[in-house]
Formats: C-alpha cells, sequence, structure tokens
C-alpha cells in the first residue's frame, strides 16, 4: 500500500496558453490563478482520531493542528485542509478518498 | 494483561485477537473484495465526488475516470492483505495499514446501509438489524486500537513541508 499517484495522475500536464492571447482577458486570468481548496466533510462514521491520523498521515500537519482541522469537521461541518493548483488539489482529495474520507474541491472565490 | 496490538522492538506489530473477530475479517474481506465497484450501491460510499457543483458534472466525471480503477485496486489490495494475514500473530507496519484501510471500509459500508447518524443509540436485541450493528461496533473498535499504535509512529510536531 503506498500513497503514490494512480498513473493518470503523473502524465496529467497543465493545459498550455494559446499562442494568440494577446491580450488575455483579466477575468479569464484571474480565475484560472484562484486556487482551488480541498474541503473534507463531517460524516457519521469516520472516527475522530481516524480523521486526525488521515490529516498528519497525509498532509505532515503536526497534531495539534490535525485535531483542530478535525474538531472544525466535526463541528462546524466542513474545513479546508490544504489548497493549491487544480491538479494538486485533484491529488489531495483522491489520497483522501482512498482513506474514505468525504472530500471535495472547489475554487476558491 | 497486555494490549491486544503492541508494537515490538522490531518494529514489528504483535497482534493478539480473538479468533472470531479473525474470521471476521476473512469474510468480509472475501465478501467486499469481488464487488467492489463505485455502481455497486454496497461499495458506492468508498467512491465519493470529488466536485458537486451544479457546474462542475463533466470535471466529476473526467476524475471519475481517472481515479476509479485505482481506488478499486486500492481497496482491493487491503482486503487481500487482510485476508491473508488475518489470523497471523506478527504483522509488518506496512500490512497493519492495510488492516486499517479495510477495516475502515468496512465500517463505511456497514454504517452506510444501517444509516447510522451520530448520535444513534444502538438497536434492541431484538432488531433485525442489531447483529449488523454489533459488527459494525466491533470493527469500530479494532479500528481504534489500529489507530493508536500507528498514530504513535508519527511525529507530533508534523513534517517539514506540512506548512498550509
Amino acid at each position: 500500500m503506498s500513497e503514490t499517484a494512480p498513473p493518470g495522475f503523473r502524465g496529467r500536464q497543465v493545459e498550455a496558453l494559446p499562442v494568440e492571447a494577446e491580450s488575455p482577458d483579466l477575468d479569464e486570468v484571474n480565475k484560472t490563478d484562484r486556487p482551488w481548496l480541498v474541503i473534507v466533510w463531517n460524516d457519521p462514521i469516520n472516527l475522530m482520531s481516524f480523521v486526525t491520523f488521515v490529516f498528519q498521515k497525509l498532509f505532515g500537519y503536526s497534531k495539534e493542528k490535525a485535531t483542530q482541522l478535525m474538531l472544525d469537521v466535526h463541528y462546524k461541518g466542513r474545513a479546508v485542509v490544504s489548497s493549491g493548483t487544480r491538479e494538486r488539489a485533484e491529488l489531495d482529495v483522491y489520497r483522501l478518498h482512498e482513506h474514505g474520507l468525504w472530500a471535495t474541491m472547489e475554487q476558491s472565490t | 494483561m497486555s494490549a491486544p496490538i503492541k508494537r515490538r522492538r522490531d518494529g514489528r506489530y504483535a497482534v493478539k485477537l480473538d479468533p472470531g473477530v479473525r474470521a471476521v475479517l476473512v469474510t468480509m474481506s472475501e465478501q467486499l473484495a469481488p464487488v467492489l465497484s463505485p455502481h455497486e450501491p454496497m461499495t458506492r460510499r468508498l467512491f465519493p465526488p470529488a466536485y458537486t457543483g451544479a457546474d462542475d458534472q463533466g470535471a466529476e466525471h473526467d476524475y471519475r475516470e481517472l481515479v476509479d480503477d485505482a481506488l478499486v485496486n486500492y481497496h482491493q489490495q487491503a482486503f487481500t492483505v487482510v485476508a491473508e494475514t488475518a489470523n497471523a500473530e506478527i504483522l509488518t507496519e506496512s500490512e497493519l495499514n492495510s488492516w486499517l484501510s479495510a477495516v475502515g471500509s468496512m465500517r463505511l459500508v456497514l454504517g452506510t446501509r444501517l444509516d447510522v447518524s451520530e448520535d444513534m443509540a444502538p438497536p434492541p436485541p431484538e432488531d433485525p438489524t442489531a447483529p449488523e450493528y454489533a459488527l459494525y461496533e466491533l470493527l469500530g473498535q479494532l479500528q481504534y486500537l489500529l489507530i493508536e499504535v500507528l498514530s504513535a509512529e508519527l511525529p507530533d510536531e508534523g513534517r517539514p513541508e506540512g506548512d498550509l
């Protein structure tokens, strides 16, 4: 068992910018630049200690930080656990899904 | 009385469990491994959506194409390890991680079927779901033990890259 990416992730490239774009639409640029947020949602099955364990193991967070994020998930219903490029966020969501956590991603507004 | 799961000096783990619990692990692993699929209602919970926005259906479709086979393989491998090592007295850390993964998946399958909620009271003994609920609880106790020994190996201060 490892935490490596499935084969599809490795070959995945960021789409090249179109060459003919002389004056890029600023809204589009901003949309591309906005980071993606990885969100973990509360669920009634996963144990609290397991959620903390997964945050420590996958993200290298301290026990204190992982516990705080777990408590946010438990009491607020959700927590942002990581953020970054779309590819990075998708990989994090995949690793959380391997561990059975209810994780989704959305672009920050 | 010594702990049911204990880390040895050589880094492996001594596992003392009731034979009945071990038998449950074999049975459930063998039952779930062949039916694992996002299209199978019983195991659907193991394939959560990544994108849930109204405009994200295309992205979700692409995500499923990308990961579903890998997720099936990941869970299947964990069930295979558990089926093969369920009666072992000594396990490696890697095998114990497979146990944690497989036991977690079993709880997700059972908990979804039982439609559990956080402050749910156990069903009365005469309830038809009582045996399955007891199994769900038993797996929760085992998962708790596994987390306890495995999380002891993670550094409290985290890893250097673990800053958001």
